[in-house]
């Protein structure tokens, strides 16, 4: 095994030349100052070199403590023990040198290894506080993490385009982003608490605390519409969300909702609606135009001959002298004419009597409720609310359904359009009952205009109506399904609106 | 000009285009009755496809008929140049169609039904129209047919008086002598059998005009 050279004196001056320099230099200082001072005090070498021993020791390690106890010990043999500058000592010196080498190679041990352990603390003290500088750098850096996520956080609220809130275990309300904030225009402090929730529209607040309770109640989800009063005092539609925030327990920690605005979404759907309704309003004239239409053409057509034959055979009478052969010919044809005529009355007729004749057990509440669900959109669009009153006890009845439904929802359709302009309550009552065990009497009640007294004797009749574009067909169809079920149809009227009622035998 | 061929005015003919037979026969029998002839058709196309020059009278077109409506045979007529007064028979409320018929230049509208006088009167006119329309027709084709016998240089001649210049400035123009260009418009006002320049002047104005 090759030993490096570098490595040899390397050693050599760790482990030779630099502790014996120690100790020679801590000797040599110790013995230049004995001199002078044995004049003053005596023995003064005694603590002197202790202290050169202990210094060297101190400074250059257990090796230079040892070579300067060894050094001391020659020095102190040489110089200060009789007989002096000899290497031999007298015989009652002997137990005292002795002793001044133990004492000193002692010395050189404590102070050695009180040094080894000083330098020991000094570098565990040292490599602590370097721990400690590190572990405060990584807090500050994750300190400043923390504070960027809060901030981009923040900044993601308040960016978002709706209106975010957060309330806490209880329900009140504790941060609204900016969006909200900007939206009802005050202090996002002052909205804390219930505030933020006396923006709603007074008719909206109700539904809103209740599903807003409902949810607080079993911890669940919850969704609203209501109208919310902005900076400038008008309402616009909101959708109003809230989920709750669990912890690990399972408890509630904090409610986050949100305001989405849906006021441009809602009067779309509203001018859709509009629309739907005006179209088919437009379908349903433009069909009777066109049927109207098609038979004043086939009436035409025959009256049209009709005429010309009576003025040719009027004429073919009154020339001179009478044509009565051409005259005879014109009057045949009048009659013809005539009975086509009536033929197309009649095929007209049956073209609006019903084609098939239906009937079937049909739970008329069943239909009733049906229809509630398919008006409602319609009752949105008048803001109208419909009650349902439907007695349990009314059976199934033999009639066409498809019909029967027609007539309710033409009598549901009157009452909305006759609440158009009605301020109190806007309701339309349906209601089913069983009369006598014999007759379901089904009832439509609005609260709308009512009905004038020269309006309930006609309004049954064919082509009568109150309405602008009304076709004054409604109630006369209404009247002719219903007598075709050999049931009643009538109406009455109070201050408070008009009813309709229809009647159908249980038996029929 | 009392040399012209009279159009004739006693062979006008009522021409029915309409598709219900009822109302067909009724009218053949009561414009019968009032002394003029009929012909009917069931279709605007069969109308076309029995259709000769020499018919006289009027149209009575239904407006709705099967196939091509009464409004498109107008328009046919019309493009043809084939100026037969028409009287359109329409039910009550086509006042689109009516307007369209209108335009196109429908003699009278009759709205079904009608009285007899209505179709009768409106006839008359018709045919009366279709006299002048006749007669212009025919001068105008007598005096293409003299136009037609004269020789270029003729022509050439006759065009320049009828704009009113002298002889001189004739000759000028057409670099003749004013002996040649008072030839010429002898010859010209002989084969035109204008009496007068102002005759001439006419003749020229009939055959100009659109």
């Amino acid at each position: 095994m090759g030993v490096d050279p570098d490595r040899i004196s390397n050693w050599l001056v760790a482990f030779v030349v630099r502790p014996f320099a120690i100790a020679v230099f801590f000797v040599f200082l110790a013995l230049l100052w004995t001199f002078p001072l044995q004049h003053v005090i005596a023995y003064p070498f005694v603590f002197l070199f202790f202290g050169a021993i202990m210094c060297s020791a101190w400074f250059g390690g257990y090796t230079a403590g040892s070579m300067a106890v060894v050094l001391s010990s020659i020095v102190v043999t040489f110089f200060f023990v009789p007989p002096f500058y000899s290497m031999s000592i007298a015989r009652e010196f002997r137990s005292y040198v002795a002793a001044f080498a133990l004492c000193a190679m002692a010395i050189a041990m404590v102070s050695s290894s009180r040094r080894h352990s000083e330098t020991a603390v000094k570098v565990a003290r040292d490599q602590l506080e370097i721990r400690v500088q590190e572990r405060t750098a990584e807090l500050q850096r994750s300190n400043h993490e923390i504070a960027e996520r809060e901030r981009q956080l923040r900044l993601l609220t308040e960016a978002i385009p709706q209106q975010i809130w957060q309330a806490d275990a209880g329900g009140r309300v504790q941060y609204c982003n900016g969006n909200l904030v900007e939206y009802m225009g005050i202090n996002p402090n002052e909205l804390r608490g219930d505030v933020l929730f006396t923006f709603l529209h007074p008719e909206d607040a109700a539904p809103f605390f209740q599903s807003w309770e409902e949810a607080r109640r079993v911890n669940g989800k919850f969704e609203v519409q209501a109208r919310v009063r902005g900076v400038n005092d008008a309402y616009r539609w909101f959708l109003i969300r809230s989920n709750p925030q669990f912890a690990e327990s399972g408890e509630v920690l904090c409610w986050y909702g949100v305001y989405i605005d849906v006021e441009d979404q809602r009067r779309a759907q509203q001018e859709l609606l509009v629309a739907q309704d005006d179209l088919a309003r437009l379908s349903r004239t433009l069909s009777m135009a066109e049927m109207a239409a098609s038979i004043a053409h086939e009436l035409n057509q025959p009256l049209t001959a009709l005429v010309a034959d009576a003025h040719a055979c009027r004429r073919w009478l009154n020339v001179e002298p009478a044509n009565m052969e051409r005259a005879v010919a014109s009057s045949e044809r009048i009659v013809r004419e005539s009975t086509r005529a009536s033929e197309v009355v009649s095929r007209i007729r049956s073209l609006f009597s019903k084609s098939a004749y239906v009937r079937e057990a049909t739970d008329i509440n069943h239909l009733i409720e049906d229809l509630a669900r398919l008006l409602r959109d319609e009752a949105l669009r008048h803001e109208v609310s419909i009650k349902l009153r439907l007695s349990r006890d009314v059976p199934f009845i033999m009639v066409d359904p498809v019909q029967i439904r027609q007539v309710i929802l033409n009598l549901a359709t009157n009452g909305m359009e006759a609440m158009e302009k009605t301020v109190g309550i806007r309701e339309l009552e349906i209601s089913s009952e069983i009369l006598r065990a014999r007759e379901v009497v089904v009832t439509v009640r609005d609260h709308g205009v009512g009905l004038a007294e020269q309006t309930m004797s006609k309004m049954f009749n064919p082509f009568f109506s109150t309405k602008l574009e009304g076709t004054g067909m409604g109630l006369a169809i209404c009247r002719s399904i219903i007598e075709a079920h050999d049931g009643r149809i009538w109406a009455d009227a109070s201050d408070c609106g008009a009813a309709f009622h229809f009647s159908l035998g249980v038996n029929t | 000009m009392n040399s012209e061929p009279a159009p004739d005015t006693q062979n006008q003919t009522a021409f029915i285009v309409e598709d219900d037979p009822s109302i067909c026969e009724a009218l053949c029998d009561l414009i019968d009755s009032a002394g003029m002839s009929t012909q009917h058709y069931s279709s605007a196309e069969a109308f076309l496809d029995a259709w000769t020059p020499d018919m006289a009278g009027c149209l009575v077109l239904d407006v709705r008929l099967p196939g091509m409506s009464g409004i498109e045979l107008q328009g046919i007529l019309t493009e043809a140049g084939l100026s037969f007064p028409i009287i359109m028979m329409t039910a009550h409320g086509d006042v689109p169609m009516v307007r369209k018929a209108m335009k196109a230049g429908a003699v009278e509208f009759l709205t079904k039904p009608f009285q007899d006088d209505e179709l009768l009167q409106a006839l008359e006119q018709a045919f009366s129209r279709d006299r002048a329309l006749r007669t212009a027709k025919t001068l105008e084709n007598s005096i293409l047919g003299r136009v037609g016998t004269l020789t270029p240089r003729e022509r050439q001649v006759m065009e320049l008086v009828t704009t009113g210049i002298t002889n001189k400035e004739i000759a000028d123009s057409l670099d003749l002598s004013l002996v040649t260009v008072k030839l010429y418009r002898g010859q010209v006002m002989g084969k035109m059998q204008a009496n007068s320049l102002a005759d001439l002047v006419k003749m020229s104005e009939r055959i100009k005009a659109p």
